[in-house]
């Protein structure tokens, strides 16, 4: 990362303080309804020194890292018989559109019934949250590969394993990494949504266990804070896959 | 000014003028609390009498999570005239359950209902809200199982089964305190955590031998199936205040009469269902039409809710009544616990003057 791309985050990160520093003073609320950056930032600290977080990150940490696996998984075999099967594109093409049109907030409480409060249950959700962007994403990148390239392959006798190993899953790969980008920070949505929904333990009941029953709202914003930065350093790990694999877009 | 600069200057100026209209919606904040202030009031005074010609004194009371024959006593108060007669219009609100006592304090909501083990971490934690009336003499959270699994009392829950929704919230701190009467603690025994409430569920199926749940529920519904049901609870070991009226210090600065003749107007309706549960039950039903599918059920759940509505201060001194020495020894407890951050005591939650004469 270059001098210059630092020097722009670390400002942006400044001037996002700085104004909450200022929401602070002018709405003049209580720290039980909005705590200022440094009192948060102590509780974010002592959170971490004393042991608070580290157990429900990792368990937060486990199923979005399952569940992107299994939801990734299965929508680029999904995504890519989409794209090269119009049967299949005609059959499953309504189920896809309306499991995103459900809100997985719905499907939550029921998918905690079907599987329990365990982590099957977790998987389940953000797999299912990551799977439509990753599977259209996939659809499409699969598509935008140059006919003519493919009409290339064939004269040349190239066999199916080779027509998608040198041109189409290169074509796709900037179109799957950008639904990649997507798919992992939804996925940290789910588990919270699926940790809402009923968990023993991960940063959702940690959100919840701050607010209504430790009326620790400092902790609460400490915790949204760590749920934040799962889901930066998650995303910044796909980038860095996908310059290795692309390069820079 | 170039084009970014204006940006950002534009973004602070509306980001302070929201903070400032946010503030300013609220009304004037009275208390320590600047945001602190009660929902609009008609007349910004104390509730008056209605035959006077002057509208009522608008209140907003959370009930909880999901409305219930356990909230007979405010359905009846409204329904047979006593809010209205006391001055007041009543708007009840339901399904704000996990911040009820943050929008209490915030003066969002004029009137809530919470128990010691929750009011005492919120207080602690700076939250405006006061302790005004008892409403659950006895703390409903309690352990129950099938007689027959041999748990009679709190010494014979070493090596058994037991449910709970989480190692948190006030059945965790009741089973502390039951099992460390025993000489116990939780390591002593296997606990099973159901975060999806199904522990009532797991006991009937043997899935565990004893869980947590509350007095006016879990067992009720058991013993409906036939089964003797054995119930331990904490109130003879260390008395946790159960659940009360609640009310933000703002609110109290304002609408004091107001809420005084609100937990006068319940106490009422308490007094009149427990002379008559017919009365609860019927009021209810007319609230909540789908609890009449269940007329048994709701019948035997309110049973045990007008009986965990008296415990001993309140059987002697009438329904309602405070008990400052056992908030002062809930408070100690959960001290020990590490549930208390910032030191509170007795005068730091509750409002003793509230109730009428008499309790």
């Amino acid at each position: 990362m270059s001098r210059s791309t630092l020097l722009s985050v670390a400002l942006a990160l400044v001037g996002f303080i700085a104004l909450w520093t200022l929401v602070v003073a002018v709405s003049g609320f209580p720290p039980f309804i909005l705590p200022p950056p440094w009192q948060v930032a102590d509780r974010f600290v002592r959170a971490i020194m004393d042991g608070t977080i580290a157990p429900h990150l990792w368990t937060t940490l486990s199923e979005v890292l399952l569940g992107f696996a299994a939801g990734a998984g299965s929508a680029l075999v999904v995504g890519y018989a989409l794209a090269r099967s119009a049967l299949v594109e005609r059959l499953l093409s309504p189920y896809l559109v309306a499991l995103q049109a459900t809100p997985i907030l719905a499907l939550a409480p029921l998918i905690a019934l079907w599987f329990g409060p365990g982590l099957l249950g977790k998987v389940i959700i953000c797999a299912l949250i990551v799977f439509f962007p990753m599977a259209i994403a996939t659809m499409v990148g699969i598509r935008s590969v140059d006919a003519r390239l493919l009409e290339l392959g064939r004269s040349l006798r190239a066999t199916r394993r080779q027509v998608l190993l040198t041109l189409e899953v290169p074509a796709a790969l900037p179109s799957i990494f950008g639904g990649m980008r997507v798919g992992v920070t939804l996925a940290v949505v789910g588990a919270i949504v699926g940790e809402w929904a009923g968990a023993e333990r991960g940063l959702g009941v940690l959100v919840n266990l701050a607010r209504g029953s430790l009326f620790d709202i400092p902790l609460m914003f400490a915790t949204l804070l760590t749920i934040a930065l799962v889901g930066i350093a998650l995303y910044l790990i796909v980038v860095v896959i996908e310059r290795r694999l692309v390069g820079a877009r | 000014m170039s084009p970014p600069r204006l940006a950002v200057l534009v973004v602070l100026l509306l980001v302070s003028l929201i903070a400032v209209a946010c503030r300013g919606a609220d009304g004037p904040a009275t208390s320590e609390s600047p945001a602190a202030a009660p929902t609009p009031d008609a007349t910004a005074s104390p509730a008056v009498e209605p035959s006077l010609g002057l509208p009522p004194t608008q209140l907003t009371v959370g009930l909880g999570y999901i409305p219930s024959v356990q909230f007979a006593q405010f359905y009846l108060a409204d329904q047979a005239g006593y809010y209205r007669e006391a001055g007041l219009e009543v708007t009840f609100q339901n399904r704000i359950d996990p911040d009820l006592i943050t929008l209490v304090g915030q003066g969002a909501i004029d009137v809530g209902i919470a128990d010691g083990t929750s009011m005492i971490p919120a207080v602690s934690q700076g939250i405006p809200v006061r302790y005004v009336a008892t409403v659950y003499g006895q703390f409903p959270s309690i352990v129950f199982g099938k007689t027959s699994t041999g748990v009679l009392a709190p010494a014979d829950l070493a090596g058994k089964r037991l449910g709970i929704p989480g190692r948190y919230g006030s059945s965790w701190i009741m089973l502390q305190a039951l099992l460390a009467s025993a000489g116990l603690t939780p390591e002593d025994l296997e606990i099973v955590e159901y975060p999806d409430f199904g522990q009532g569920a797991a006991v009937t199926q043997g899935a565990v031998d004893v869980a947590t749940g509350f007095a006016n529920n879990e067992p009720v519904q058991l013993a409906l199936t036939g089964e003797d049901v054995t119930i331990l609870r904490v109130d003879d070991i260390t008395p946790l205040p159960g659940p009360g009226l609640i009310s933000g210090v703002a609110t109290l600065d304002v609408k004091r009469e107001a809420i005084e003749a609100f937990v006068a107007a319940t106490l009422r309706a308490m007094e009149a269902i427990a002379a008559d549960p017919e009365l609860g039950l019927e009021a209810a039903i007319a609230a909540v039409p789908e609890l009449a599918s269940a007329r048994e059920t709701q019948a035997a759940i309110l049973d045990a809710t007008i009986e965990t509505w008296s415990g001993p201060l309140q059987a002697a001194q009438g329904l309602g009544k405070l008990d400052p020495d056992g908030w002062t020894a809930s408070i100690a407890y959960l001290t020990e616990l590490g549930l208390v951050p910032d030191p509170v005591t007795v005068d730091d939650i509750l409002v003793q003057d509230l109730l009428p004469a008499g309790n």
